[in-house]
């Protein structure tokens, strides 16, 4: 079938569903195209101009992929990005189907698209990007991904297939990360966090893979930023961390150690395609954050600020930033549907210090009792549990004083039912 | 609801051993020990934690009085057994000087009598356990998601216990073992054969997961009283501890899955 009726079908197709509000209609089109021609986006892509860029990792994907379609913007270039959400190969058929025009071309200089850990190794098969950007691997959702090394073991083969045409943006503190550039025909640079703030030598329990990608030896750690990721080493086969490529740069729009890697892939990124440092920092400054992703919305007078904490890595260092920012009243809202993962033992590896300063936290989300029980044995005293969102919502406005703000910690869906209470609209 | 919690002492001293913290965490299995080493102490019984590594020694394995091991990824499994393998008198020892142990997740596979990978070679486990585990490939559904059973540890043959599943070894029990408890929703064992879990003497070994005794005090105060018994020789009967977060746990699991309480 001719893919320029697949393109206009589909254009349709997302028209109706928008006209009809039919929220998640965003992935059908793509879908149907692929049923439709299974080669889809090999063969669209093939006479394209338009760069493209794939981000990938556990955490920071849409904070990195936003940061960098926000500078190339700003800097002039034409970009579309796949919707945040959309991030399997229906999600990219979908974003090709909106953006070419009616002339059956893609006028744009780059595409970025943020690429679910398990959809990757089909998707690296359908496009070749010009840029892959791999952020991390930590544990999540394991009832749906499996353990994190059959993760990396696909990236691995996946990556083999890349030609040179492939720049490699990889994080050089995450050990299978670094290891996935072993033996490829792609051009590679690192990044890396270039000194910890806090000198840690060993990995806490929510660290993952501190055994060496090469021989399987326990790692050394010159010094570890959070979780499994710092200047490692290997004392049996040698290995380790790359020589980086950037390890500092001047501004960092969001706070957070994690949030320095997202700067960092994105600015060494941006170098590539072109742009000055003094563009990027003018771009930056002006950074907002994507939904749900320190996000601060206004409500009833107050100011609510959103760090989504859909695992343990994310959750403790979601933690630790607002325990940084001497957070008074924390709501954590717990879910178990599939986005979040059903699974949520996690909630048991994440490391809670400080947590007697807090003057309020307050439960809520489809597990709120598990949660609950995480903080008994915390020996916190001052929680309330809330079934209703909405009324855990409401009480936690009224406990926040003057120019406090309430903090909520979200897992994914029960970041989109607190925006969907907060701003009274729906994202998805 | 406030809550309180007093701090009466006793003389009770505890030893809790840990396998293998590093390589066996895959499922927040650090919740059992919180739960456990908390319990003891709302009691007034001193606890000591000692983390079992390949340099533990026979003689400190000889002092545990409960021991705990939880779940090792795929390619961590490999590395703990051949270890274990050194250990396997002392911890044959302490099962049949009846000390009571939980395993979770995947480490009764290595207690067992062996498992079969999905890809690789068979796993001689330490034996202790007369059951058999066997990973019918990648091309079968691994067996995921919450479940709930009725214990059958004599005495606590009406309780409930809820947790979350994610394995795709099936494992069947021979004749000297008897299954933990029986499956009302999810898979168990196999999936097949109603059972759940394992007990000998007073050993368990649960396919539940990650942290089973947050949502399962029961569990734990079982496994608390038993080392109490074993290590003083005595009858011991625990001070009741409020619970009502557990039960609220427990419960919005089983209406989850259509289960009494």
């Amino acid at each position: 079938m001719a893919n320029i009726f697949l393109i206009y079908f589909g254009k349709l197709m997302s028209k109706i569903f928008r006209l009809l509000n039919l929220g998640n209609g965003s992935t059908w089109p793509g879908h149907i195209a692929l049923n439709l021609n299974k080669n889809f986006i090999k063969q669209v892509l093939i006479n394209s101009k338009t760069q493209i860029i794939i981000v990938a990792g556990t955490n920071g994907k849409t904070t990195t992929a936003a940061l960098i379609k926000t500078a190339l913007k700003n800097n002039g270039k034409k970009v579309f990005q796949n919707k945040s959400g959309a991030n399997l190969l229906n999600g990219i058929a979908s974003s090709l189907i909106v953006n070419y025009n009616l002339k059956g071309k893609l006028d744009f200089d780059f595409a970025v698209f943020e690429i679910d850990e398990n959809a990757l190794p089909q998707v690296l098969k359908e496009c070749s990007p010009d840029y892959l950007i791999l952020l991390n691997l930590f544990r999540d959702q394991l009832d749906r991904y499996g353990e994190i090394n059959i993760v990396a073991d696909k990236w691995k083969t996946a990556i083999n297939g890349l030609t040179k045409k492939t720049t490699l943006i990889l994080n050089a503190d995450d050990p299978q990360i670094a290891y996935l550039s072993k033996n490829t025909e792609t051009k590679n640079l690192y990044f890396g966090v270039g000194a910890a703030e806090n000198i840690n030598k060993s990995t806490d329990q929510a660290a993952d893979s501190d055994y060496c990608p090469n021989c399987g030896n326990k790692l050394t750690y010159k010094y570890i930023t959070f979780s499994h990721l710092g200047d490692w080493f290997c004392n049996k086969c040698h290995a380790s961390r790359p020589k980086l490529s950037l390890n500092n740069f001047s501004i960092y729009p969001l706070p957070g150690i994690y949030n320095k890697y997202n700067t960092l892939a994105s600015v060494l990124l941006l170098r590539q395609t072109g742009m000055k440092d003094q563009d990027i920092e003018e771009s930056f400054s002006n950074f907002k954050p994507a939904f749900g992703r320190q996000e601060i919305v206004k409500y009833k007078g107050k100011n609510v600020q959103i760090f989504l904490s859909k695992n343990p890595t994310s959750f403790n260092q979601s933690y630790k930033t607002i325990s940084d920012l001497k957070a008074g009243v924390l709501l954590i809202v717990l879910n178990d549907r599939i986005p979040d993962g059903r699974d949520i033992s996690w909630i048991w590896d994440v490391d809670l210090p400080g947590i007697e300063n807090f003057k309020h936290i307050l439960i809520s989300g489809d597990r709120v009792y598990d949660m609950a029980l995480r903080l008994e044995y915390e020996e916190y005293k001052s929680f309330k549990t809330f079934e209703n969102l909405s009324e855990a919502i409401e009480t936690g406005i009224n406990l926040v004083e003057g120019k406090e703000k309430l903090y909520i910690l979200p897992t994914y869906s029960a970041m989109l039912d607190t925006r969907k209470i907060l701003t009274g609209k729906k994202i998805l | 609801m406030k809550k309180t919690y007093s701090l009466p002492t006793t003389n009770y001293r505890l030893t809790i051993g840990w396998l293998y913290p590093d390589l066996m965490s895959t499922y927040g299995d650090r919740g059992n020990i919180t739960v456990l080493q908390k319990r003891c102490e709302w009691r007034g019984i001193k606890t000591k934690i000692l983390q079992i590594n390949h340099e533990t020694t026979d003689q400190e394995l000889n002092t545990i009085n409960l021991l705990f091991g939880g779940g090792a990824q795929d390619k961590e499994q490999g590395i703990v057994i051949e270890s274990l393998r050194k250990k396997e008198r002392a911890l044959k020892n302490l099962v049949e000087n009846n000390i009571p142990c939980l395993f979770v997740c995947g480490s009764p596979q290595l207690f067992g009598k062996y498992y079969e990978p999905s890809e690789g070679k068979r796993i001689e486990g330490l034996g202790i356990f007369d059951m058999k585990s066997i990973h019918p490939g990648p091309k079968k559904d691994r067996l995921t998601g919450n479940i709930a059973a009725r214990l059958e540890i004599p005495g606590f043959t009406n309780t409930l216990i809820v947790g979350f599943e994610n394995h795709g070894g099936r494992t069947r029990l021979g004749h000297s073992v008897k299954p933990l408890a029986k499956v009302l929703k999810g898979y168990g064992n196999n999936g097949e054969d109603g059972t759940e879990g394992v007990i000998y003497k007073n050993a368990l070994g649960s396919y539940l997961h990650g942290p089973l005794l947050p949502k399962n005090p029961e569990i734990a105060d079982w496994l608390i009283q038993k080392a109490l018994e074993v290590k003083y020789k005595k009858e011991i009967i625990l001070s009741p501890l409020d619970d009502t977060l557990a039960k609220k746990a427990k419960e919005m699991i089983a209406k989850k899955l259509g289960v009494k309480l």
